[in-house]
């Protein structure tokens, strides 16, 4: 394993009666790229604000490299934090916001121009820096406030949603290039965001908090395939939720009934006969074919319904089926399965073993 | 087609609605400063002979305002009382409107309304009121002296006691010039100057000042100016040896009648005042100020 970078223990914060972060504990690695995916007002901005020292947590301790830093300010930290809307300095140029933190060093004038050089060539923004920031797309704006937050070489870098106001083109690349400069400089990287893709896209690992707490931290395929708890399972990837009974359990697969369907799925460790569960199964597990059709043996699980509408996504479409107990599954599939349109009859199915089961009576 | 309509269709020609819109400005700017600015600019050139104008033109009144050397003292002294008015306001101003911009939360408005609540009286009752603080019968020696104590002799009618009445009657305008400016001002800026190095007196010096500069120099202009032509308060304030520049000056037309001269002493008045206009506003670089509005 390698070294920790940042330890955080116990770190709670309370506004008024609201605890925005609660008894948070998590240890990043040095050449990280962590995330902290949550919906918002879930905890994770004012986690981020902790680690730079913006906000005091009112308990626990946060290390940085082994050293104390829960009551040092956040100038003497070293920390390096881009923030969503950019928040570059108005009346500086591009050249004065990027050497800012050099200068609050007390850096010399040739060190902070070579070090601007480097970083400039770094994020393909030369030739901007006599301009102003106003004078920007939001893009360059983006990577200016990138390079002040790295130009320092930083003990670690917070990124606050940093991608959150450019256009989709746009942030699809800055995706792909933040991660190659948090693997250039070897630091670790903490990206705060609530856009799942994002997390997905870039990170080693994931932490998905709700409510001040986190719900689960793990590498980012096992939040993908093995979620820890309902919120997780229901906040990443596109799931459909199904709330139902167990009938009988059998080897690991538990038969349910699902408003008068039969189901069957793999059943959770802590649950019996008669419990109630949640289940999850993501909408690109699921099968849609034509009434009459063969389904594989594998797929256990095979309702009847009627497609009502198909929404179209570019590369794939989303499915939106009525089974007969008159709820709505969606699936998602390549677009344009030639033999389905809204109003014919198809069969949906799924194997036994896809999807998530939770416990409903003990979370 | 009905009178509303031809009036509505004018309305909707571009010009027109240029023009409509831009009357009442141009009419308030002509009417109460152009007009009474050249008005005053004319007499300054006349004569005045037992309180009467006469129209021959002459430049004895500026020869006398800036030959004599007592009105260039008077001038001075007004220079001087309101640079430092302005500055004492500048310094005592930026805590307050800092605290109401930034800590006042849902009470800000308040604030700044109780800033204003002198205002709710006129100008000679607040110098009256400050007379009975600060004269010899005022509160303040009454006390010092039942405390058997000497009076404070340096507020009873003296250039302090005038500066002080200055003080009172703009630091108010100071406080709002800056308020304003600060409502403008993104205070998570100075997240980023801290998280970046910055200790808390250098994120002021190189965010929080430069980009709340413009309306400083706005505020620090609304006190000066009217420091600068002030009347009343060293009337009421200032003492036998306390006379501004602004005081002569209306002893011209109110007193001695001699509006000629009263005009040229206006003219260099307005002229001294532009001037520090113009080198305020030489300090202000917009794209320096953060001011995005420049169109550039």
């Amino acid at each position: 394993m390698a070294d920790v970078a940042i330890k955080i223990e116990g770190a709670t914060r309370r506004f008024g009666s609201v605890t925005a972060v609660d008894q948070v504990t998590v240890e990043i690695e040095q050449d990280e790229f962590f995330a902290l995916l949550g919906p918002s007002g879930s905890g994770k901005t004012t986690l981020l604000r902790i680690i730079a020292g913006l906000e005091i947590p009112d308990e626990g301790r946060v290390l940085i490299n082994g050293e104390d830093v829960t009551h040092l300010p956040p100038y003497a930290r070293g920390v390096g934090m881009v923030f969503q809307d950019f928040l570059l300095f108005p009346h500086k140029t591009v050249g004065e916001n990027i050497t800012f933190p050099l200068k609050m060093q007390g850096e010399n004038k040739a060190h902070q121009a070579e070090r601007l050089d480097w970083i400039v060539q770094l994020l393909r923004i030369d030739g901007l820096e006599k301009r102003y920031p106003s004078q920007l797309s939001g893009g360059q704006q983006q990577r200016v406030a990138l390079a002040r937050g790295l130009i320092s070489r930083p003990v670690l870098l917070l990124l606050d949603e940093p991608l959150a106001n450019l256009d989709r083109e746009l942030r699809k690349e800055m995706e792909v290039e933040v991660r190659r400069y948090q693997i250039e400089l070897g630091i670790p990287f903490v990206y705060v965001t609530h856009n799942q893709e994002e997390a997905l896209t870039m990170s080693d690992r994931i932490a998905v908090m709700n409510e001040g707490k986190f719900d689960q931290i793990a590498p980012k395929l096992d939040i993908y395939t093995k979620p820890a708890t309902p919120f997780v399972a229901s906040f990443v990837g596109h799931s459909n939720r199904i709330d139902a009974r167990i009938g009988s359990v059998n080897g690991g697969l538990a038969r349910i009934d699902w408003n008068g369907l039969p189901l069957i799925v793999s059943c959770p460790a802590d649950a019996g006969d008669g419990d109630n569960i949640s289940y999850f199964i993501k909408c690109e597990h699921i099968e849609i074919q034509p009434d009459g059709s063969s389904v594989a043996d594998s797929n256990e699980n095979q309702l009847a319904g009627t497609l009502r509408d198909v929404i179209f996504k570019g590369q794939t479409a989303d499915y939106i089926v009525v089974l007969e107990n008159e709820t709505e599954i969606v699936i998602t599939d390549a677009s344009g399965i030639p033999q389905v349109k809204a109003g014919d009859r198809v069969i949906v199915s799924w194997p036994a073993e896809a999807g998530n089961c939770f416990s409903a009576d003990h979370v | 087609m009905s009178a509303r309509g031809r009036f509505s269709n004018l309305f909707y020609r571009p010009g027109a609605r240029f023009a409509l819109l831009a009357l009442p400005g141009v009419l308030f700017v002509v009417l109460f400063l152009l007009i009474p600015i050249i008005a005053i600019l004319i007499f300054s050139f006349w004569r005045t002979e037992s309180y009467e104008l006469h129209a021959d033109w002459n430049v004895n009144n500026y020869a006398e305002v800036l030959g004599d050397g007592s009105y260039m003292v008077f001038l001075l002294r007004s220079f001087l009382t309101a640079l430092i008015v302005s500055v004492v306001c500048l310094v005592y101003s930026w805590p307050v409107a800092y605290f109401i911009a930034k800590l006042g939360g849902r009470y800000r408005l308040l604030l700044i309304l109780a800033l204003a609540a002198p205002f709710f009286t006129g100008i000679i009752l607040r110098l009256a009121a400050l007379q009975a603080i600060m004269g010899p019968l005022g509160i303040v020696n009454m006390f010092m002296m039942d405390l058997g104590m000497e009076p404070i002799k340096f507020i009873m009618y003296t250039k302090v006691a005038t500066g002080i009445g200055l003080f009172y009657l703009y630091a108010p305008f100071m406080v709002v010039a800056l308020y304003l400016s600060l409502l403008n001002f993104n205070f998570r800026l100075l997240d980023v100057a801290k998280v970046n190095g910055a200790k808390p007196w250098r994120g002021f010096l190189e965010i929080t000042w430069p980009l709340n500069w413009a309306g400083t120099a706005i505020g620090f202009i609304l006190v000066f100016i009217p420091c600068l032509a002030s009347s009343v308060t060293p009337h009421f304030l200032g003492g036998a040896n306390g006379a501004l520049y602004g005081l002569v000056l209306g002893e011209q037309f109110a007193e001695t009648g001699t509006w000629a001269k009263g005009s040229a002493m206006g003219v260099i008045l307005f002229i001294a005042s532009f001037i520090v206009i113009l080198i305020m506003w030489r300090t202000v670089n917009l794209r320096r100020s953060g001011f995005t509005g420049a169109g550039m």
